[in-house]
This record gives structure tokens, sequence and C-alpha cells, in this order.
């Protein structure tokens, strides 16, 4: 999907993105000439369709994984039966990719969601953790693009502190870990003015930028700083 | 101001399809060619009625095939109501690996893939997703599940792929898998001599040939019970397959009378023995089965 400024025949680009609903997405995109800018809405059912046809929204840039239709959508699923996670480095490397993109390329929006759903995750990878009924059930709640990226971040959580079995109660603990950083309060506040899609890449890669710089807090300051990588994101 | 052409605009500045959905359907219904190609025989179990034995003869079938030395494979696609794998005694799961998913192997060498393998062991089929009660969506879905059942299981080369439906006169899955597999060599049908099974299971014969399924004929179960004391055969129903196999011009492949052993190995998923009285219908059955799909190598196997 593109989006053009037919007065001033370019593409535009994107600019933000927001969760206006559960399966839902909304993206803004901007001429970059004129100004102009255009928001467009994903309707959860439509979506849902396009996924059941095990079409991939966007294109595909690699082969389909094996039975993902069937994996990606099954509730009370065997531990060893679900898909990986993508792993950190293709989380943490997808949004600083997507800001990159020339406009005109590939679609940002539908390939931000194709990494969501899970390309790039090594396949056949073997679960480390044990999740509980309810934890399970608590995380298929999450709207599935973002239920990666929570997995992601309830297991390294565990895995720092040596944890095997994820309950409730370590997902609890691990939205509430500072690990080896402190926030301060302005920083958390803006921290929390960006769309709860994007925030957990955020705050991985803003933590990411002060644990190179040898800081032991995240600023404001360095929010401030950080903020041109994510231009349009709200904070 | 004249409306810009969006058809110029486009050619300027170089628009690509970047999704090409059709090329990813297409790629879909290949996938299921190349995969199901490495298999020679491939024969659906189906029947209107639930509960008339369906997944009882497939496993049976499946069975009598590899005892006779064939390469077999059971693919289990009742969704909602998986059984094969503990009628088989096959308690594995699904490998995912670079090929395909790898099914697991049964008795006598045989592969089965079932839902079974992606289930929690008490949980009903649920899927995820703010649509999962949208009757249109679900089709959708389930025809989705289905494809991946065909193209995603590294089965590898077989003689015979036994393929266990779902119940329902009219169900979807029969049309999805005649989609797929316009290659398919039949069906077989399953009843009991109950004359309501008879009446359901007469119309999923009417349905089967309008979508253009080839009949090979049709297996009556709880033909009768072996009597505890004397070991005779003893009828339950007054009703008789023969005569709606003649109606329906369908060869009436076996009968197969109800035993407690058998009961009790389906149950606890201990095949019975080859040699057992109704392991022989069933080879006589799959004997039968392989000579109206394959007539020549039936001929020289006898």
């Amino acid at each position: 999907m593109k989006f053009i400024c037919v007065r001033c025949e370019s593409f535009m680009t994107f600019e933000n993105v927001e969760v206006p609903g559960e399966q839902s997405l909304g993206v803004t995109f901007g001429c970059s000439t004129c100004g102009s800018k255009v928001a467009m809405i994903t309707n959860p059912g439509e979506t849902a369709m396009v996924n059941a046809l095990g079409v991939k929204i966007g294109g595909r840039t690699t082969p389909p994984a094996p039975m993902e239709v069937t994996r990606e959508s099954l509730m009370d699923m065997k531990p060893d039966a679900r898909p990986a996670t993508p792993s950190a480095a293709v989380q943490q490397a997808m949004l600083a990719k997507e800001m990159e993109k020339p406009a005109g390329g590939t679609c940002p929006f539908s390939s931000m969601i194709a990494q969501m759903k899970g390309e790039g995750a090594t396949a056949g990878a073997a679960p480390t953790f044990t999740w509980t009924a309810d934890a399970t059930a608590r995380l298929e709640r999450v709207p599935s693009f973002m239920r990666p990226m929570i997995q992601m971040g309830v297991e390294n959580y565990a895995r720092k502190n040596g944890i095997t079995t994820i309950t409730p109660e370590v997902m609890d603990r691990s939205k509430n870990d500072p690990g080896d950083l402190n926030w301060s309060a302005a920083a958390e506040r803006r921290l929390d003015n960006i769309p709860a899609f994007v925030r957990p890449m955020a705050k991985k890669e803003i933590e990411r930028i002060a644990r190179e710089r040898g800081m032991t807090e995240v600023s404001e300051a360095l929010m401030e700083e950080s903020k041109s990588k994510f231009l349009g994101m709200g904070y | 101001m004249a409306e810009k052409d969006l058809k110029t605009i486009l050619k300027k500045i170089h628009f690509t399809d970047d999704a090409q959905v059709m090329k990813q359907i297409v790629d879909q219904s290949l996938q299921v060619k190349l995969r199901m190609g490495r298999i020679r025989r491939k024969i659906v179990v189906m029947s209107g009625k639930g509960g008339v034995g369906k997944s009882m003869t497939t496993a049976n079938l499946a069975l009598a095939f590899a005892r006779a030395g064939l390469r077999v494979g059971v693919l289990d696609v009742d969704f909602n109501g998986p059984c094969i794998p503990q009628m088989l005694g096959v308690t594995g799961g699904f490998e995912f690996a670079a090929e395909g998913v790898v099914p697991t192997t049964g008795p006598h060498g045989m592969k089965v893939a079932s839902m079974a393998f992606l289930l929690r062991p008490t949980a009903p089929l649920r899927w995820k997703g703010p649509m999962d009660l949208s009757p249109v969506w679900l089709g959708l879905q389930e025809m989705s599940v289905v494809r991946e059942f065909l193209a995603d299981i590294f089965w590898g080369d077989l003689d015979y792929l036994v393929i266990d439906l779902p119940p329902g006169a009219a169900a979807d899955k029969p049309p999805v898998i005649i989609g797929y597999l316009p290659e398919l060599d039949g069906g077989i049908v399953v009843t009991t001599p109950s004359e309501v099974a008879q009446a359901v299971v007469r119309k999923s014969v009417v349905y089967a040939r309008d979508l253009g399924i080839r009949l090979l004929g049709l297996v009556e179960n709880m033909s009768g019970v072996f009597c505890p004391q004397c070991n005779a055969p003893v009828s339950m129903f007054d009703g008789d397959s023969a005569d709606l196999c003649a109606d329906l011009a369908l060869p009436l492949l076996g009968k197969i009378p109800f035993d407690p052993e058998m009961a009790r190995a389906c149950d606890t998923g201990t095949p019975l023995p080859p040699g057992h009285r109704i392991s022989r219908y069933f080879d006589a059955i799959a004997e039968r089965v392989q000579s109206v799909v394959e007539p020549q190598a039936a001929a020289v196997s006898r």
C-alpha cells in the first residue's frame, strides 16, 4: 500500500502509527513537498480476512513459515508448536529500518505489520520458557501484531532473573522492570506519550543508546536527543 | 483545474506491485502440488453422519495398507475432534523444520498428522482474532488450515495418504479438499446399518458426487456384534447397507462387526495385531480399495 500526493505527483512518507482499537492500526503519511497529510485505519475484519487467506500484507520477503496461518491464529496451542518469537536483533533493527526507508520503496506500514507478525524469526527455534495457561491466555489477549514484542520483553526479563516459568506475576514484574537503567520521572512521562504500538521498541532503542554511552539513567535530555530517530511518534 | 490522471502519475513515479497477492496465492497452490506430487494415491474417508466410525475406519485401513508393505500417511482433517493419534497410539508432535512440518511416525512406520499435535490436550479448537465467531471468516481460516496441512507437511514419498474428514453431509471440507486435490483417487463412505445413519449418508454420497469426488465404495461399521458366549456375529440393527449400495451403485467394500477388542484397541491406542479377526476384515477392504484405484498393482501383489 502506498499513498500518493496527487498535487505534487510524489509518494507520501510515513509519519506515525497509532493503535485506535483492537486488531486495528492507524497510520499517518505526509507529503514532504506540500505538507498535506492523510491518515488511514485498518478495519479489524478486513485485516483478519486477508490474514486468513495466508497472504502476507505488503508482499513476502521471505518464504512462508511452516503452517504459519494455523500457528499464528490457533488458541490454546501446545508450547512447542508456537511460532518462534522474532529475535531481539530483528525487533531492535525494525524501527530504525522503517525510519530509514525512502518514500516510494516498499510500503512501510505493511512491512512493519509483516515484521511484527514474526518475519525473520528463526523457524523451529526451541522454546526456553514454559508459559502457564494463565500467562498464555493473557498474552493471547494482546493484539497479535504486538504479541511478539511483549513476549520477547517478558522472556528477556525472565532470562535475566533466572526464571523459566512465565506466570502472570512474572509478566507484571517484567512490565515494571527498570533493568540496569533508571528512568527519570520526566523521561517516563515522555515515554508514556509514545503510542503503545511502538513504545517497547522505542524504549529498547533508547536504553541501548544509554548503555552505549555508559549512562545509568535515562534522562529527559536523552529522550529529546533520541527524538530525531523516532520523529512523528508523538513524544 | 482538471483532475489529474492517476495512471500518468504512476508512470512518472514508478509504481511497483510489492504485495503480489495473486502470486502468493498461486505459490500456495503450487506448494500443495509439489507436496502431494510425491504421494501416489490419495483417499478420503467420509460420512454425512457423526459417530459411525470414520476415524476407526481410517486408522485401520491405514494399518492394513501398512501391513501390506505400503508406505502410508494418515492425515486427520477432523480439526474439532481429532482422534487419529489416540487410536494409533501416537503421542508425539510436529517438528518444525526447514523442509516443512515433520509428521510423527506411528505403527509400521506410518506417518501421522493431526490438529491434536498442535492443541493442548484438553483444549477445544478456537481461533484468535476479532472475527472468531464469523462463519465467513471461519470458512476462510479453515480453508487455509487445510491447505497448510496439505502443503506444509513433509510426507516425503508415500504410496497411500488416507485422509480422515470430519462429519457433515454438506460440510465445507470436501469442496476444499477436492479444490486443492483434483487428482484425489477417491472417497470411502462409512455408515452403520442404522436407517437414520443411512439416510444422512445417502445425502453425503449425492453431495460428494456433485463435487466430482469418485466414490470407491462403502464400509458398513457396527455390522452386528460378536456374541460373548459363542463368538458368532449377531445383528444389532434391522437395516442393511447392501440395499443402499445397490441403490447408489456403490460397491460394498466390507462389513465390520462391533468387537469390544477393537473398541479397547482404539481407546488405548494399541492397534490390533496382524491376523486378528478385525484386522483381517480391514486387510480385505484394503485389498478391494487397491484393486479399484490401481488394478494392475493389486493383480501383481495377488
